[in-house]
């Protein structure tokens, strides 16, 4: 018995069946032995406490769509890899290992695959910070030059304007 | 043989009706418009006090990096930007696709009807 | 292909389609955008005027070494083309880390052609922004 729903296809906002870590890959098998052979895609989502892995496979007899996830702790986020069932899953779990930090257990492959080389940070999770958009300066944060009459335009007590995706200030995290 | 509706070539800029609000620059996804300008001072006949209005230094759009979403001419409040059908031109300058108020102006004159 | 107009281009378009501006390259070849001379006059042949690595689309991080050694195999004389944001400037991905800011950080690009995409048509324009000057001129 798993608690992975083989039914209706799920629709936007539905919730996504769990199992715990340790019965990720004994559920992808029980999906894929009803029939769930096609693996469409393999993700991570970071949760703050917890990553968040979700996969959606489908059902090439008549491509009805299954979801499952399971959760890793952010402290030690490691995963048995899906490759056992799903070989091409390999694809989607370096993209998942270099972006948001979690290890396979059992990847064969572990190149780096949209990155060059692996960051010091995976790029995705919520804490870190796009490098190019803390680099570059904002160009709208200009405000109208102070006038000859020394005063400036605008509300002076209005908070100062911010792009999004930057921290506050510098070494902190966003929300 | 012609492009069908080429209508989003560039983005024109109405100088005259840009109020520097900052609102196209803000909101531009690629931070591509660079806008400068400063305050003076209004005196109107019968008023008490002047009032401090925007004037425009100069404004630019990156056409490097624009990727022709609109947001822009959407958010401007004043309507001083438009599609235009003309585009820019290829270059072999890294730079020269910064295009300022002159190119941006003519641009206006013709607006699409879109 | 020969591009027709004033002079005549001879160039040898090698097509690096990366992402949705390729499309628009595809578009330009084959819609007729691309004013063509069918044959040149009997006994005209030549060399090409130049090599365009035309590269159309996002480069990604990834795919970077790839385009480095597209470009070392283009003989000479040779060109590169950045068609469209994305290849200009790294486009709508400006900021991700997966994606190179621009071909120019690795090629040296000799025409940035604006857009997203850009217009069929603005291709022609490019070779000739490119080649126009160096086209050997056709034998009367
Ligand atoms: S069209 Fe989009 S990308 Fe281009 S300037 Fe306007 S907001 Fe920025
Ligand atoms: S939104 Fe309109 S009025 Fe405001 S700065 Fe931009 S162009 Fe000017
Ligand atoms: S510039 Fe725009 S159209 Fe061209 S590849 Fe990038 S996103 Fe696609």
């Amino acid at each position: 018995m798993t608690a992975v729903g083989a039914g209706a296809p799920p629709g936007p906002g539905a919730a996504i069946p769990e199992v715990p870590a340790s019965a990720w890959e004994q559920a992808l098998r029980e999906l894929s032995e009803a029939g769930f052979d096609c693996l469409d895609f393999l993700t991570a989502v970071d949760r703050g406490h917890c990553r968040q892995v979700i996969a959606r496979i489908r059902r090439s007899a008549d491509w009805q769509a299954a979801m499952v996830s399971t959760q890793v702790a952010a402290a030690a986020p490691v995963l048995a890899s899906a490759t056992g069932v799903f070989p091409g899953a390999s694809w989607h779990e370096r993209e998942t290992a270099e972006m948001f930090g979690i290890e396979f257990e059992g990847l064969a492959d572990s190149r780096p695959l949209l990155l060059r080389a692996q960051p010091a940070k995976p790029p995705l999770l919520r804490g870190e910070f796009l490098p190019a958009r803390v680099a570059r300066p904002w160009p709208g944060a200009a405000e109208p030059e102070v006038g000859a009459d020394g005063r400036r335009a605008g509300n002076p007590s209005r908070r100062r304007q911010r792009p999004l995706g930057v921290p506050d200030e510098p070494a902190q995290g966003r929300p | 043989m012609m492009t069908p509706e080429p209508a989003h070539g560039a983005i024109g800029l109405d100088p005259q009706a840009c109020t520097s609000c900052m609102l196209c620059v803000r909101e531009c996804p690629t931070w591509c418009i660079e806008l400068g300008s400063h305050t003076e001072e209004v005196s109107d006949p019968g008023a008490r006090r002047p009032r401090t209005v925007n004037v425009l230094d100069s404004f630019a759009i990156d056409y490097g990096l624009c990727m022709y979403c609109g947001i822009c001419i959407e958010v401007c409040p004043f309507d001083a930007l438009a599609w235009s059908p003309d585009a820019a031109d290829p270059t072999a300058d890294p730079g020269g696709l910064v295009l300022g108020i002159d190119q941006l102006r003519g641009w206006f004159a013709t607006p699409s009807d879109s | 292909m020969r591009l027709a107009g004033e002079p005549v281009i001879v160039v040898e378009l090698t097509h690096l389609s990366l992402a949705c501006c390729a499309l628009e390259v595809e578009a330009a070849l084959r819609e007729g955008l691309m004013p063509e001379e069918p044959d040149g006059p009997p006994g005209a042949a030549r060399d090409v005027d130049g090599h365009v690595l035309l590269v159309a689309g996002t480069v990604t991080e990834a795919l970077v070494p790839a385009v480095r050694a597209a470009w070392e195999r283009l003989p000479e004389p040779r060109f590169v083309m950045s068609f469209g944001a994305c290849a200009n400037s790294g486009g709508p991905y400006w900021d991700a880390s997966t994606v190179r800011s621009g071909v120019d950080r690795d090629l040296p690009v000799g025409a940035y052609v604006p857009g997203c995409p850009p217009r069929p048509d603005s291709l022609a324009a490019a070779i000739r922004s490119l080649l126009g000057s160096t086209a050997q001129r056709m034998p009367a």
